[in-house]
């Protein structure tokens, strides 16, 4: 009896280990955010996102580092951290989402939705996303951009520059997962 | 006197003007630090920058983010996607790593770089994701 359950553990054991094939991730991709407004087009890169694709539930978590977006000016920097988004006491945003129908997606280039919960500047709030997604065997590629309030995530940008900075600004990403086979 | 009170209107306005450029240079205008120029605030190995941010992520933020940190390490990953070199640094008994982001002017460095070499990288950290991330690294050793 006891070499039964041990048997079954190992299997157990075994198949969520080989489960672990359906993890999609990259290390490196690219966000940006983009502004625009009469005075200035204000725009910053992110080349260090984080994000996971658990193939077996079409499930993906994304992890950025507010203070990994890149300015043209310093000034605009260091502004975004301390003022805006208050990167020292919200390091990082997420979003954590469900692709829509993964299973059925094939290998072509096609749209797809993604639906989840995304987080900036500590405020939570629940969004869909058109991505074009491109998968082979050992990579998935998902790109696309959205739109995003600056007010509903709690952000105040002071008077004297509320002409210089768009209520909605514009988020693009590039994901090129790969395989995760460690 | 006319004449006398117009120089003045003239000298104070310019002097205002030529003050109100160079504070823009200096101010608005500043760029952005130099990495390669620049001394690190932290000089470490790559062991105890990676053993803080498991340990405690928050401490170590508080400690390391948006400063210049000197890691020495071993190289376990190289790669080179889209011309952005990261070279990868960590040690057996641990999981994580350091992701050194190099930047554009280092990147030429990195087919002269080999797994298992020791190495020691300058960047600015931007936080702790699955590895900590060095970012605008230059090669130093």
């Amino acid at each position: 009896m006891k070499s039964l359950y041990i048997t079954l553990l190992c299997s157990a054991l075994c198949s969520t280990l080989s489960y672990g094939q359906g993890k999609f991730l990259t290390k490196q991709g690219y966000t940006s955010f983009f502004s625009s407004s009469p005075i200035e087009d204000i725009k910053a890169d992110n080349n260090q996102v984080l994000s996971i694709i658990d193939t077996s539930t079409g499930t993906i978590a994304i992890s950025i580092l507010m203070k990994s977006f890149m300015f043209e000016k310093s000034l605009m920097q260091e502004h975004f951290n301390e003022n805006y988004v208050e990167s020292d006491t919200y390091p990082k945003a997420t979003f954590k989402g469900q692709i829509l129908n993964f299973e059925t997606l094939d290998q072509n280039k096609q749209t797809t939705t993604i639906k989840g919960a995304i987080t900036i500047h500590g405020v939570t709030k629940n969004i869909e996303i058109k991505a074009m997604m491109l998968q082979s065997e050992k990579s998935i590629a998902l790109k696309g951009k959205f739109p995003i309030k600056v007010a509903d995530f709690d952000i105040k940008i002071p008077s004297v520059v509320i002409n210089n900075i768009a209520e909605i600004v514009e988020v693009s990403f590039e994901l090129d997962h790969q395989l995760y086979t460690k | 006197m006319a004449r006398q009170t117009r120089i003045i209107t003239i000298i104070t306005v310019l002097t205002i003007s030529m003050i109100g450029a160079l504070g823009y240079m200096l101010f608005f205008d500043k760029p952005h630090i130099d990495i390669s120029d620049s001394l690190p605030n932290i000089t470490l190995s790559s062991n105890i920058l990676i053993h803080d941010f498991e340990s405690n992520e928050n401490k170590a933020n508080k400690k390391y983010l948006e400063q210049i940190i000197q890691v020495t390490g071993t190289i376990t990953e190289i790669s080179n996607t889209k011309n952005k070199g990261i070279v990868t640094l960590s040690n057996e008994d641990s999981l994580g790593s350091i992701m050194c982001h190099l930047s554009p002017l280092e990147n030429k460095k990195i087919k002269a770089l080999k797994k298992g070499q020791n190495i020691t990288i300058k960047g600015l950290c931007t936080g702790y994701l699955m590895d900590v991330i060095l970012i605008k690294c230059s090669i130093v050793d």
